[in-house]
């Protein structure tokens, strides 16, 4: 349970510089995600708060100790990793002492912390299993268990769902998230599927080469997104073409809309982020709604729950928009694009 | 832990796997290529001391090295192309089709590993050679053998050995292929035998090539056989080893400059093996392979007949060594048919020293090369740095370098100077190692290279410290490959003979070496009777790992 603190924190591999003095606080008790493409730098983040990357540049915190040179097996961190990382010739429940008979805890204090962490992840009847006997998910119970026994300063946690079907995840999610407030333990969490971030965390820092891109909480992130960058990354976004912006009022394909500009910066080119499923689509034959733009149906596909829409705007450019259920319209009608006012315009 | 070690040694880094990889370095340095350099240099030596080609341009013109340089890479060629021919059919009977006794054929590499080579000779000397067995028998039918020794005896022992390495190769690659590409094959309108010939034999190929020419680096630096059954043809090893005799005391001059000669042989061919042929091998994505067909067609019955009759005959000398050990004998006159218990007791009561010298030395050599082995290994694989790197190419040093060669090169390191090893066991034990080295580092890397490094990640996030988590997590997971590395090590260093046989001396005699001497003296009971020993020896430790341990001593080649 501690604030962790990284400082100015730079780290090269041969000549490539993975991170670029990178700073950032994590509060006590939060639940933290560094969410990324591959080779954006969470990972190595992450294992240098692990203590397994040594920076080459910069410093550490866990509240007011500095753990820069600090060896890993001296941190007291508890780590999930993403293939469980078990030891194939131990039993569950060995896996799960090995960290406290590092610690010589008693014998029978031992037994009963143990247990209580078997039970917290609902593996007590497995005790006696070896890991080669386990389904995934098992695994990865049993690696948080062994995790959070040792009653570590800070979870760190490196895409521990990403080996998991699709199913298994959404409950590991719940577990996970369940045990952390329990534990009020500071956790830093590593993903690539923005879905769980959104789902799982506090909040989220999202990474681009090296960089934090933008750190906020969830709703944030998804409603307010600073570029095109995140905005992509975090839920798919349209990003249309702004030829003019001015307070509160952005010129798209020749149309005036009414938008949030506020994230917009003097220097161009800007962007109108729009979120699909926020659009709406109207008949054309129907006179203009406010906050319109004409608009063709191109596509769609239906899947069920939604349907996905392809509209070409008048000047070619092709939105997405997210119908729920069944869509009224057909390929090559005429409608009206409907922007809610919240949509953003960003700076690239 | 990370590539940025460089060569800024800080003292926190040195410890604990820097100081390691110094001292793996330093034996390597000090056994492999200290001795390899001193060589070298004395082939470049003239018998006064001074910087010349001379030795060189004496092995390079004179006939008789000329014509050992000429029959070894013939030797090589035919023994070869033998061993492919037998190897590569075996492998496909055995992956394709399932017949009567074929878990016969599958205890096959087994048999090269229990039956050493100076045992393979001794056997079929007494089998086929002047007054063998069956070469008398045949005699008596008015069916006279034309004679065992030379090319004949030597293509057909040296076949019957190393047609395995073929026959494990492509059975692995065999094993590997993708059974749907055949029937992708077939479905386009391809013979069965066009399928083979242009969709099977492109992907096992590279496999078929890269294990035939470690058959022709065996052959090369092989010296029981080449000496037992070369008769009056002359070869590299004999040639040498016989040069190392004469020479001794003199300036080591011709011995040097053929060794060199030697290692420059074997070396091209790995360095052709390596660069050529191992990028060729194809990488099967997907699929399996087919599974085996019951044989039905006469061809089929035929050729697992074959099969059988393959593993019968690599095993004859098995059953030779132990009848011969019972069998009543005067010199090189066995009398078969009458048992005796004579050799026995004279090998085990009256001169057990052989035996005693065998299994101190191969104990020794055992536990250190295969601790060698692993802490390389693991530095190699897991803990890399630019030291780590150097550790990479010095472990493969010694595989160009034959027995006789390495022998030579130990004595002339290791006679004067400020280290001398010669006439102590410690000379054998260092032979032993050095020779297995490349193969146990090979066998325990690639454990390593699938041990996920967040294992000892996990480790060392519970709070162990690196140090404590390499025996805490990689060495139990290690533990039954490191068993089989150790039997394999055990097993090849009680059968070694080629370097043992240059550095020993009074009072160090192992078995092989004894029974190299006694065959050569033409005393077949008692070469026999510490034949069987050896033989037990080696069979009773792998017996029991493969049995009790359920040790599989090839899953990993």
């Amino acid at each position: 349970m501690s604030t962790i603190r990284i400082q100015n924190l730079t780290k090269r591999f041969e000549q490539q510089t993975v991170l670029q003095d990178l700073s950032l606080t994590i509060p006590d008790g939060s639940f933290f995600t560094l969410l990324g493409p591959s080779g954006c730098g969470k990972t190595t983040l992450l294992r240098c708060i692990a203590g397994f990357n040594e920076p080459e540049a910069g410093s550490l915190w866990f509240d007011q100790d500095d753990i820069t040179r600090v060896p890993a097996h001296q941190r007291n961190i508890g780590m999930v990793f993403q293939d469980y990382a078990l030891f194939p010739d131990k039993s569950v429940r060995d896996n799960v002492a090995y960290g406290l008979r590092a610690r010589q805890v008693a014998r029978d204090e031992l037994q009963a912390r143990v247990d209580e962490a078997l039970q917290q992840v609902g593996l007590q009847t497995l005790a006696d299993r070896y890991p080669a006997q386990m389904s995934g998910g098992q695994r990865q119970r049993v690696a948080l268990a062994r995790a959070l026994v040792i009653r570590p300063r800070v979870l760190l946690m490196d895409e521990p769902l990403s080996n998991l079907d699709a199913k298994l995840r959404l409950s590991m999610r719940d577990m996970i998230r369940e045990l952390q407030r329990q534990a009020r333990i500071t956790t830093v969490f590593v993903t690539h599927d923005q879905e769980e971030a959104l789902a799982m965390s506090d909040q989220i820092a999202v990474m681009q080469s090296g960089r934090i891109a933008q750190m906020d909480t969830p709703e944030a992130l998804y409603g307010q997104p600073v570029s095109a960058y995140v905005a992509d990354f975090v839920g798919s976004a349209n990003l249309l073409a702004v030829d003019g912006v001015g307070d509160g009022v952005a010129r798209v394909a020749g149309q005036a809309l009414q938008v949030d500009t506020r994230a917009a910066t003097a220097a161009g080119p800007h962007r109108l982020v729009l979120r699909a499923e926020t659009l709406q689509l109207r008949p054309g034959h129907e006179p203009r709604p406010p906050n319109a733009l004409a608009a063709t149906l191109s596509g769609h596909q239906y899947l069920g729950a939604k349907t996905l829409c392809r509209v070409a705007l008048a000047h070619g450019e092709v939105v997405q928009v997210d119908v729920p259920g069944l869509l009224a319209h057909q390929r090559g009608d005429a409608l009206w694009l409907q922007v809610p006012a919240h949509s953003r315009v960003i700076s690239q | 832990m990370s590539g940025a070690a460089g060569w800024r040694l800080h003292p926190a880094q040195l410890w604990p796997w820097g100081l390691w990889s110094l001292l793996s370095l330093a034996v390597l340095t000090l056994f492999v290529a200290y001795p390899i350099g001193v060589l070298t240099w004395n082939a470049l030596l003239d018998a006064q001391g001074r910087l010349s080609l001379a030795g060189f341009a004496q092995v390079l013109s004179e006939a008789q090295y000329l014509e050992a340089i000429r029959n070894t890479v013939v030797l090589g060629l035919l023994v070869t192309c033998s061993a492919t021919l037998v190897g590569v059919p075996l492998a496909y009977v055995m992956a394709r089709y399932e017949f009567p006794l074929k878990r016969l054929v599958a205890v096959l590499p087994i048999v090269t590993i229990i039956i050493p080579e100076v045992i393979v000779g001794q056997s079929w000397l007494m089998m086929l050679g002047n007054n063998g067995l069956i070469s008398n028998w045949l005699n008596e039918q008015g069916l006279p053998l034309p004679s065992f020794y030379g090319w004949s005896g030597l293509v057909f022992s040296m076949t019957l050995i190393y047609y395995t390495y073929v026959y494990l190769g492509t059975l692995a690659a065999l094993r590997g292929f993708d059974g749907q590409l055949e029937e992708a094959s077939l479905s386009l309108g391809a013979s069965p035998l066009m399928t083979r010939l242009r969709v099977m034999l492109p992907t096992v190929a590279p496999a078929i090539l890269v294990n035939a020419l470690v058959v022709f680096t065996l052959v090369v630096g092989n010296f029981a056989l080449s000496s037992l059954l070369g008769g009056q043809i002359p070869l590299l090893s004999v040639l040498t080893y016989s040069l190392f005799v004469s020479e001794m005391g003199n300036s080591p001059v011709l011995q040097s400059s053929l060794s060199v000669v030697m290692i420059a042989i074997v070396a091209g061919v790995l360095f052709v093996q390596k660069r050529v042929v191992e990028r060729r091998q194809v990488q099967m994505t997907q699929g399996r392979a087919p599974a085996p067909v019951r044989v039905r067609s006469g061809a089929g019955v035929l050729l697992a007949g074959a099969a059988v009759g393959v593993v019968a005959l690599s095993l004859v000398p098995l059953v030779a060594v132990f009848a011969g050990a019972f069998t009543q004998a005067r010199g090189p006159v066995m009398h078969w048919g009458t048992w005796s218990l004579q050799s026995m007791e004279r090998a085990l009561s009256l001169a057990p020293e052989p035996i005693l010298n065998s299994l101190l030395f191969a104990a020794a050599a055992t536990v250190l090369g295969t601790a060698l082995a692993l802490m390389v290994s693991y530095l190699v694989v897991k803990k890399k740095s630019r030291l780590s790197g150097l550790l990479d190419y010095a472990v493969v040093l010694p595989l160009p370098i034959s027995g006789t060669v390495l022998g030579i090169a130990l004595v002339q390191s290791f006679n004067t100077g400020p280290l001398v090893l010669t006439g102590s066991a410690a000379i054998m034990v260092v032979c032993y190692m050095v020779r297995r080295l490349p193969f146990g580092v090979r066998n325990a890397s690639s454990v390593l290279y699938n041990l996920p490094g967040s294992m000892e990640e996990a480790s060392i996030s519970l709070g162990i410290s690196p140090f404590k988590t390499f025996f805490k997590v990689v060495l139990p997971v290690m533990k039954t490959s490191m068993l089989s590395a150790a039997i394999l090590m055990w097993a090849t260093s009680i059968s070694e003979l080629s370097a043992s046989i240059v550095v020993y001396s009074g009072g160090l005699e192992t078995l092989p070496i004894a029974i190299y001497r006694l065959v050569d003296t033409g005393r077949l009971g008692l070469a026999s009777a510490y034949g069987a020993v050896l033989v037990l020896l080696i069979l009773v430790p792998v017996g029991l790992a493969t049995r009790l341990l359920k040790v599989n001593l090839f899953s990993v080649k």
